[in-house]
Parts: C-alpha cells; structure tokens; sequence
C-alpha cells in the first residue's frame, strides 16, 4: 500500500529534482500527445528536442531564444523572489524595444561608437518607466500589481502597433508595418560570422552574475529574502517596503526592457509588429522552473528554449502547428506546481499490515 | 449509571519521538480529571486518540468494559465521548441553531426544544438565531458544549478550555463543569495551567515528555508540587522587587489614536500612559481588543503623529522599527513563527534582521556575515538558547529556545525599553520561568518593560503599574500591589 505523508521539512534536494522530474513528464506527455496525433512519439520527441540544436546554426539559434528569456527570468526573480507578482515583463519588454528604438531611428545613418551604448540603455530606462508604472499604483494606490502590469502588456502592444504603421514606418516601405533599419552602430555586433547569436548574451550572463551577488551578498538582497519569506517580519524589522517594491520593479523592468533592445537590435535592426514571441509571459515559468536560481534559470531557459525552437521544426517536417511548442511550456508549468507536491510530502510505500 | 472509561497501554509514535509511551489511565464518572503537562508532553496526542482524530499504534481503550474501536471522530461520538477543543470548530456565518444542528439527523423542532431546555437546565443565555461571529470567545465555547451535550454524552473532555475567557467566564464554565460532573459526566480537563487544576478538579494525571508521571488525588497536592512533578524539576521562585518610584520618565504617549480601514482590526482611542526608568508596565486584555495595533503603533509597524510618542525626550512617533531601535527601544512581538522570525531561515540570519546602525551587520549594503555569525554566537550563549549549530534553521528550535533567541536578539544591546507582546504564549514552564528571570533583570538594571499579555498571573507577578486594554481604550493605571485578578478580569469584560 502507498500512503502519503506530510515531510518534517520541505526537502532542499527535491526542490532542485522536481524541475527536472517536471521536464521529464512533460516529455512522457508530449509523447503520449504525439501517439494520438498519429504520430510515432519518439521520433517527434527527437525532432521536437533534439533535431533543433543538432547542428551549429541550431545552437546559435537556441542561445539566441534563450537570451532574453533568462534576462527577464533574472529581472522577475527580483520581484518574485520579494513576494511582487510582475507579470508584465512582456509590456515592459514592449516598451523597452518602443524607447531603444526610438532612439536607434534618431541616430539613422549616423556612426559612432557612443550609438550603441545610448540605445542599449534607453531600452532599459524604457523598460524601467513602464514597470515603474505597476510599482507606483501599487505602493501609493494599494493596486494590484499583477492585474495593472498584465493589462499594460496589451496597452503597450498596441502603442508599438500604432507606432510602426503610424508615425515611425519606413516611408520606403510600401506601407510594411515596420520601421527603417537602424544603422549599424545601432546593433549589437553578431557573434560569429553566419550565425545569428549576437553580443545580447553578454547581458544576460552579467544579469546572472549580479543577481547571484545581489541575491546571496547584499543587504539588499536580504532584505528581498525576509519579504518573500514574511511581510509582517519585513515591517517588524523596519525595511522600507515601498522603496523595496519600486526597486525590484525598476531592476525586473530593466532587464525586460534590456531583452527588448537585444530583440529589435540584434539579427533584426528595426522595430516590427513582432518582436517577441510572448518572451515576457514564457520567462515567469522560466523563472520558476529556475527556483529564482540565477544558475537554475540559465538551464531552464535553455530548456524552455527548446520549445520554441522545436515547434518550428515540428510545424516543418511533422505540419504540427507551431502552437505546441506553447502546449509544451505549459505542461512544464502544469507538471512543476504538481511535483512542487512532493516538496511538502512523500510518497511512503508500507506492507500491508496483519 | 456510573461510567468507567479505562486507557489500556496506549502508545502511538511519531517520527522521533514518542507521544504517548505506554499510557494506562482509569476514569470514573462523578469525578473532574485533569491531565497536565507542558507543551508537548502528549497529553494533546492522548486525547485525540480518545476523541477519534489518531489512532494509536498500540493499546486498548475500554468504555465500561467495552473494547472502543476509535477510527474517527465520528466513532467518538457515537460512543458518547464529547470533545471541545481549544480552538473552535464552528462556522462564523450560520447561526448558533444552525451550528448546532449541522451534524445532527434529528427533527430540526424536537432539536430545538431539546437545545432550549438544556440551555435552561445550566442557565445558558445565547441568542440561538444570531450568527456565530457575534458571539464572545465564552459564548463561542458555550456552542461547543451544548453541542456535546445534545448527545447526552458520559464523556466530556475539554482541551485548555480558558485560554481564551476572561476570569468571570472562567468561573462560570468551572460552575457548569462541576454541574456536568454531578449529574454523572465523565470529565477530563486538559492543561497547563496549575491554578486551574487546583480550583477545579479531584485527581490529577501528570505527563512529562510522553509518559504518565504520576496521578494523585488534588487533595494531597499543592502549586509546587505539581509544578515539579509538571516540569521534572524544582524552579526558582522569581521575586521581583519594586521599582524606584522617584525615577525619570522614559516614554511617554500621548493622545495616540489609530484607525484601521481593516473591519477586523480594532481602533484605537486617545490612548495615553507613561513608564519611567526601570518600570514595568503591564497591560491586560481578551486578545483582540486592540493589544496587536498597540504593540504595532509602539513598534512603529503603524506609524503615528510624531508628538503622540515621546522617548527619552525625542519624538519618535512618525519613524519606523529600524530608526526606533537607533534609540534603544526593543520589540518582541507576539507571533514567533510569523513576525519575530522567519522559521525558514538560519539562526544567523534571524539575528540579522535586528539591524543597528553600530552593529556593523551590513557594511555598505554588503552582509558582514562573519560579524552576524559572532553576534548570534554570543546571544546563544548569554541567552541559553540551547543548540551551537547558528545555522540551524530556526524551524527546528523549540517555542522556548526561539522566544530566547528573540529576546536575546533583542536585549544584547542593552536597549532602555523593551516592548513585548505575550512573550511567554504557548510556551513551557521552564522556559516561562527563563523569560520571567530575564525581564526581572532587565527591570534591575533600570531598563524599562511595557508588558502585553493575555496572562493575567504573569502581568501579575511582574509588572510595576497595570492598564487593561478593552475595545481599544486603555482603563486607568493602577498600581499593580492594588489589583487583583478578579479586577483586572472584570475591567477586562469591559465592567468598571
């Protein structure tokens, strides 16, 4: 007979294997989804995960999903991790690639080693202006944050979509929602010759090495600790909450903001309809399928790369349609907040008694 | 018909450790039992096996001979064994009648007679059509009784029945259970509280860690001696001695008014009051009149008008926890396990959050760990918090051992004033006795209490001046050599 039972305490090794135990059941899943489909479930696990990043191009490709993924989930664990729930990195991330952008146009023909710096950081005051927004109402207005920063998502979708058929399309574009390339001096520098993988990685790999410092070093990071953990401990030990709030709401926004200038300076050069796939909302499972663990993000956001890449080549060879590749992120979801049982309880296998 | 209930070699066992090590206890109707024993003694674990909610892992349990086979409450009640437990099981918006009848099959009308006429019979008065949320706690407990009694049951136990009830409360349910106990309910009375057993019961079952210590007749036992065998140990008697009464005035508050947009919290009007050096200021209460705002806008949790809060002749009313403790004030608030520490951190990192400016935890915005590290280790020793292992999860640490390492936290700075709230709630005896000492010293040293309990003996035993906090008014002060229980109890009712 198997009996459930309570843990004295959650146990520190399940809570790094249930991520990997939530990506194997997503696989028994997806193959189970696949023999329905009529398809034979290995060999469309092994084009979905395995045929992507086969080759050197498919490398480069997943390093470059996998980017502003991990960027966001770094900038989200921030807020996370402090018991705010940002859900809005896909609108700060928007509006971080509206204001880079904007200034990416400015400097249009021109040249020079300062563009590059100036619209990189604009993306990230950009990000950090519409994540401010949330951050405010919530602090000042007693609002709720994952309500107002999901409903902005929306409101700046629609101004990049006013933005790039209106007032900044490419008056040589014969009416193509999109701006003008940016000059080069606006981009960040390709990586290797052939390959689409550019210099945006570097950003993410700096996000990861000062959240692991802010995180584990900082008084700051502290505090961010005892928040998650207790708000009424928070306030008994006298941390300023709302300069907490608006602080990892600037820092998340930054770095959804910074995903931003890496989408639209990156391979592309211009702002578009677009630019991310849903990157800011598929960054939160990232986040959590990490453990807000800047290293656990860097794999998760490999794996949920993964996904992306794989729905293309699925919809490719096998005609599935690329929405499953969404199926997929979430049943890791779905399959990590139900292993996240096994945290508080164990599985007890007993002989049956006389 | 006399009721025989018999415990039979009860044991049950947890994952390191043993509740209930071979138990064997006998009850006969007509008699009042107590069972006593400190936090985790098992005198909890037993009575859930005897009302159903655990089933041992050994032994037998006889109901006038007959063999009991208790898989579940429900069986409990169908053998006539009746249970109201510390916190109450009923639901807030259903009307008294219909709280009552909810796990009955019986004809609604007959019930209702039937619940009148034992309402009657023990002079009840409850409203049976008014929702439950605006009962009293003692009315509330009242509820769970008649709901027992509709089953005429032989056996009625009750788990540490006054911990929420005033002391007039208190006396009318001993009046009631004595009542029962006439008409030939089986009653067994659990708790800690020693006073209680002596006022109220005829034979005493004392449990220490999981084993029957001893049972006796009420008779031939007094406080200490019970109190010894409770706690396996002789405790120093703490005597506090009196304040210097000519000495400076410390904090003063003055017309502080709080008022909550939160419906469940409660207002709190014009309260004013002073503590000079080395006094300790009691304030009474029924939890919820108020103690939890008054200890926030103390601690500055809830920030108030700069000039309602005068310390050591700065206003401090508008600055948070953090800018308070720069003036050497202390804070112990009530919740352990929520508020004064984060159970999922390490001990070290517990002690980090009572950050000074001197202490030097961070520099810079950097953790010194190494200097935390040091700090918890001296309070772990000056305090007697008993482990060497600072990173220990604090979840591990006994409710004693925390509130020391709190109160150690708290007081290695020597702060002038220290602010407590129901320091010594659901801990043992030993570790009452501990933080009793402790605040005793702190009075010594000239260094100042303002004292929040519900615990009217300690208030009692160690406070210079009281106050009793009812609907968020504070009464006047009173000496405390001029007060009584009975008094407090009455103000605490909300009487004059």
């Amino acid at each position: 007979m198997i009996k459930i039972v309570k843990r004295d305490q959650p146990s520190r090794a399940i809570f790094f294997l249930t991520p990997i135990l939530a990506i194997f059941l997503t696989l028994v899943a997806g193959g189970i989804i696949f023999y329905i489909l009529g398809f034979k479930p290995f060999e469309a696990l092994k084009f979905f995960f395995i045929v992507p990043i086969a080759d050197k191009y498919g490398f480069s490709e997943l390093l470059l999903k996998a980017t502003p993924l991990c960027l966001i989930a770094i900038g989200l664990s921030f807020c996370f991790k402090s018991n705010n729930w940002n859900i809005g990195a896909e609108g700060q991330l928007t509006f971080g690639a509206i204001v880079s952008g904007g200034v990416a146009l400015l400097f249009y023909e021109q040249e020079g080693f300062y563009i590059l710096p100036v619209v990189i950081l604009a993306g990230a005051i950009g990000g950090m202006l519409y994540a401010s927004i949330p951050a405010i109402l919530k602090t000042y207005f007693n609002t709720n944050e994952i309500l107002v920063s999901l409903m902005l998502v929306y409101v700046s979708k629609l101004i990049l979509d006013y933005l790039v058929v209106g007032p900044w399309s490419n008056p040589e574009g014969f009416n193509f929602p999109e701006t003008r390339q940016f000059s080069d001096s606006a981009k960040l520098p390709l990586l290797f010759e052939g390959l689409r993988i550019h210099a945006g990685i570097f950003l993410a790999l700096a996000a990861v090495v000062i959240s692991w410092f802010v995180f584990y070093k900082t008084y700051l990071g502290f505090q961010m600790k005892v928040s998650g953990f207790s708000l009424k401990t928070a306030k008994y030990a006298g941390y300023k909450g709302k300069k907490m709030i608006i602080l990892v709401f600037l820092i998340s926004g930054a770095c959804a903001g910074l995903a931003g200038v890496g989408e639209i300076t990156g391979p592309i050069g211009q702002l578009h309809r677009e630019i991310s796939p849903d990157y800011g909302f598929t960054a939160i499972i990232v986040a959590f399928l990490g453990r807000l663990h800047p290293v656990g993000i860097i794999f998760a956001s490999l794996v949920v790369a993964i996904t992306y890449l794989g729905a293309e080549t699925a919809q490719i060879f096998m005609q599935i349609p690329k929405y499953t590749g969404q199926v997929f992120q979430g049943m890791i979801l779905f399959f990590l907040l139900a292993s996240d049982y096994l945290l508080f309880f164990k599985f007890k296998f007993i002989g049956s008694k006389k | 018909m006399n009721t025989n209930l018999k415990i039979s070699n009860v044991t049950k066992i947890y994952p390191g450790c043993v509740a209930n090590d071979n138990v064997s206890l006998e009850f006969n109707s007509g008699k009042i039992y107590a069972l006593l024993g400190e936090n985790g003694a098992g005198k909890s674990t037993l009575v859930k096996i005897l009302s159903g909610v655990i089933i041992p892992d050994e032994g037998k349990i006889y109901l006038n001979e007959n063999n009991l086979k208790l898989n579940s409450p429900l069986d409990a009640k169908k053998n006539d064994i009746g249970m109201v437990f510390q916190h109450f099981n009923l639901f807030e918006t259903l009307s008294v009648f219909e709280n009552l009848i909810i796990d009955s099959d019986q004809q609604r009308e007959s019930l209702r007679e039937k619940i009148e006429s034992i309402m009657r019979k023990y002079n009840f008065s409850i409203d049976l059509d008014i929702p439950v949320l605006n009962l009293s706690a003692g009315q509330k407990q009242k509820v769970e009784i008649i709901r027992c009694l509709i089953r005429s049951p032989k056996v009625l136990i009750m788990d540490e029945p006054t911990s929420v009830l005033t002391e007039q409360e208190t006396s009318e349910l001993f009046l009631s259970l004595k009542k029962f106990s006439e008409e030939g309910i089986l009653i067994i009375y659990i708790t800690h509280k020693l006073k209680e057993v002596m006022q109220l019961c005829d034979e005493v079952a004392v449990m220490r860690r999981g084993k029957l210590v001893s049972v006796s007749q009420i008779k031939n036992e007094n406080l200490e001696s019970l109190a010894t065998k409770m706690v396996g140990q002789n405790l120093k008697t703490i005597k506090k001695k009196k304040a210097n009464t000519a000495s400076d005035q410390l904090i003063k508050i003055t017309n502080l008014n709080f008022i909550s947009e939160d419906p469940f919290e409660t207002n709190l009007s014009n309260i004013n009051f002073s503590v000079n050096r080395g006094e300790c200021l009691g304030i009474a209460g029924i939890s919820g009149n108020g103690q939890s705002e008054l200890f926030q806008v103390l601690s500055g949790e809830i920030l108030s008008d700069k000039n309602s809060i005068e310390f050591n002749k700065n206003y401090i009313g508008d600055l948070n926890p953090q800018e308070r403790r720069e003036y050497m004030v202390a804070f112990s608030p009530e919740d352990r396990l929520e508020q004064a520490a984060v159970p999922q951190m390490k001990i070290f990192e517990n002690v980090a959050l009572n950050n000074f400016k001197s202490s030097n935890f961070f520099n810079n915005g950097l953790i010194n760990e190494k200097k935390i590290r040091k700090h918890s280790k001296k309070i772990i020793s000056d305090f007697n918090v008993n482990t060497d292992n600072i990173d220990l999860k604090s979840q591990f640490l006994s409710g004693g051992n925390l509130q020391k390492l709190i109160m150690g936290r708290e007081l290695i700075t020597s702060p002038d004033l220290l602010i407590c709230f129901n320091p010594t709630w659901g801990l043992d005896v030993g570790a009452i006795n501990y933080i009793h000492e402790t605040l005793v010293n702190i009075n010594e040293q000239n260094k100042s209490i303002i004292l929040i309990s519900t615990d009217t003996d300690e208030l009692l035993k160690l406070s210079d001046k009281i106050s009793v906090i009812h609907k968020g008014k504070l009464s006047k002060i009173m000496n405390a050599d001029e007060v009584t229980s009975e008094k407090l109890g009455i103000l605490m009712g909300g009487g004059n």
